[in-house]
């Protein structure tokens, strides 16, 4: 005979057994909003830079990763440690670690089951999701950008083109209606008077060779010349708007304008010694290992960096400004001490397919600058007696000797 | 006539001038050439060709006034990587960082040199700007324009995927040590930005790094 209390402990027991095995075995992926809603925060802030839903980016698509992986502990596991899981031999493991260019993931070791139980979540809702979702909004961003590029200019061009033919032909019609009735008018018996309005005796001929035209004119090619010689005077040894063509057709316009990447990054000299420095391919390499095709030159520009680097070759660019030997100029003391802005002196770079030369770099232009800036001496403990000797006044780059001859000629 | 002809030859001389202006592959007329090319090598210009700017010698050398390379050098070059085993000296005499890329759990252990002063945080935060923004972002959130991709004019140009979330779960316990160490060596798809800053500005950036993630 067995006791009622036990085979009631017996029930509580079983069900209490299946309930454990339910939540530790078979765990379900929610389909509560609240879950998604935190696995997308999760994914967006963790996952986001080397994986998509639907597409290969570092790692793989993770659309129907819960059916694919072994299981969802597996995954567990994988997410908090990738490294000792491929270690312990695993062979679904070592697969996709080698389909994706051995490539170790980042341990999430913070990560809680719930978490990661949430990220699944917001990836099974994504991988869920009915396709043509996708496609509306790929069809609108497409309109969009079409509706932005406006009236392309060489139709405004087509247009100007057109309306000085049709004034050119206006006149030429005028000019034969007034032949025209110039002749009918002769045939006709004027008074005197009336005669000469039709014949006015000051033809196109007669102003020509009238001697206040010829003076007119002679006087403008003079001054034009004149300007043109001064101008060319005064050009020689100034290279302002050069812009030689580069071994590669690097663009500022993309770098600096459009990644907003920051001059220094490349130009590391600019804070810290007398030149700027060109960039030596390495520091390319820091994206293009990764970033092989460009939207203006598909691969054959970025190819040659990748080449240089093999074969060890320097890559010959051509120096754009070129100071001449006589003088000293520092980038360090102008960009770190002086707080400007590569723009002030080399322009807007950044809008820049080919880069020129924007300022004159001629002693007059240098020295205009010096008059005109104030000395950047706020937090500066070089500056303090010499701020304390202008009466802490704020000074100019000419007040403390930035128009001595030996600052830059020596 | 006579005043025709000045014309025209006023007009030729001037249409001569506008030839020394500058532009293109052409870098204008240059007055006192001698002046103006190096007789010292200079790091960043390099003219291999001997007989460039013979015609106006000064030098007795049997090279061309404007030849500027060493050919001692590999490639001609005027800069050479320095010496191996050199040090570079700074201000605060440390030595240079021999820890190796693979040893990042050690390196984690080490404690920045630098105090959490505000004008150091204040560094970190102008060098981070420079060298990590356009990646990761100006929260370190990993959405730097490079990160993200831009698009200009409806056409996506390309994107760098895989920049790290400085926010993320897997890397707000990283030691400023740790931080160092991959702005040196890189990890994962960061490649090494020791040629690029200097030890010093590396830490500021760990230091401010550190202080980006509290916020």
């Amino acid at each position: 005979m067995t006791h009622p209390i036990s085979g009631l402990f017996k029930n509580l027991a079983t069900a209490l057994f299946i309930l454990l095995c339910v939540t530790s075995f078979a765990q379900e992926i929610s389909t509560d909003a609240g879950v998604i809603k935190e696995g997308e925060t999760l994914f967006n802030a963790n996952c986001k830079a080397c994986h998509r839903i639907d597409q290969k980016l570092i790692g793989p698509a993770l659309a129907g990763v819960y059916d694919r992986a072994p299981s969802l502990d597996w995954i567990k596991n994988f997410v908090r440690n990738s490294s000792k899981v491929i270690a312990s031999g695993d062979e679904y493991a070592n697969k996709i670690f080698a389909e994706n260019g051995k490539m170790m993931m980042t341990s999430f070791t913070s990560f809680s089951d719930d978490q990661i139980m949430a990220i699944m979540a917001y990836v099974e809702n994504e991988t869920n999701k009915p396709a043509e979702v996708v496609a509306t909004t790929t069809a609108a961003g497409g309109g969009e950008g079409g509706a932005g590029a406006g009236v392309p200019t060489s139709y405004l061009n087509a247009i100007l083109i057109g309306m000085i033919v049709i004034l050119l032909l206006l006149l030429v019609i005028l000019g034969l209606i007034i032949n025209g009735l110039k002749r009918y008018l002769d045939q006709k018996d004027l008074t005197e008077e009336d005669r000469e309005v039709v014949h006015s005796p000051i033809t196109l001929s007669t102003i020509v060779q009238s001697r206040g035209f010829i003076f007119i004119v002679v006087f403008i090619v003079a001054s034009v010349s004149f300007k043109t010689v001064i101008d060319g005077l005064y050009s020689i040894g100034v290279q302002q708007g050069y812009a030689p063509k580069q071994p590669i057709a690097f663009s500022h316009k993309v770098h600096a304008g459009q990644y907003e990447i920051d001059c220094k990054y490349c130009h590391t000299g600019a804070i810290k010694g007398r030149s700027a420095n060109i960039p030596s391919p390495n520091i390319c390499m820091n994206c293009h290992t990764q970033i092989r095709s460009g939207t203006n030159t598909g691969e054959s520009e970025i190819a040659k960096i990748v080449a240089a680097v093999e074969t060890n070759r320097p890559i010959e660019w051509v120096r754009v400004h070129n100071l001449p030997d006589l003088a000293y100029f520092n980038h360090s003391q102008h960009v770190n001490v002086g707080g400007i802005e590569c723009q002030t002196c080399h322009g807007p770079i950044e809008e820049m397919d080919v880069v020129k030369q924007y300022s004159l770099l001629t002693m007059g232009w240098c020295i205009d600058c010096h008059r005109k800036t104030d000395v950047n001496a706020k937090g500066n403990a070089y500056y303090d007696n010499l701020r304390e000797l202008h009466n802490n006044k704020a000074m100019k780059v000419e007040d403390i000797g930035g128009l001595e001859c030996a600052k830059c000629h020596y | 006539m006579q005043l025709l002809k000045t014309v025209l030859i006023v007009t030729a001389g001037a249409a001569l001038l506008t030839g020394c202006t500058a532009g293109g592959d052409y870098p204008g007329l240059e007055y006192a050439p001698n002046m103006y090319h190096s007789v010292a090598y200079e790091p960043l210009t390099q003219i291999t060709d001997e007989s460039a700017g013979t015609w106006v010698n000064s030098l007795d050398n049997g090279r061309g006034e404007y030849f500027n390379s060493n050919k001692y050098n590999p490639n001609m070059m005027n800069m050479r990587a320095p010496a191996p085993y050199t040090v570079k000296r700074n201000k605060y005499g440390w030595l240079p960082y021999r820890i190796g890329k693979d040893s990042l759990d050690y390196a984690s252990t080490i404690k920045s040199p630098l105090d959490s002063t505000a004008a150091i945080i204040a560094d970190g935060k102008a060098l981070y700007a420079v060298y990590c923004n356009h990646c990761h972002g100006p929260k370190g959130e990993g959405d730097g324009k490079v990160a993200m991709g831009v698009k200009v004019d409806g056409v996506d140009k390309g994107m760098v995927a895989g920049v790290a979330n400085l926010q993320g779960n897997a890397y707000l316990n990283m030691t400023e040590g740790h931080i160092f160490h991959v702005i040196t060596w890189g990890r994962n798809l960061m490649q090494p930005h020791g040629s690029q800053i200097s030890p010093e500005d590396r830490w500021k950036i760990a230091k401010y790094v550190k202080t980006l993630q509290k916020k």
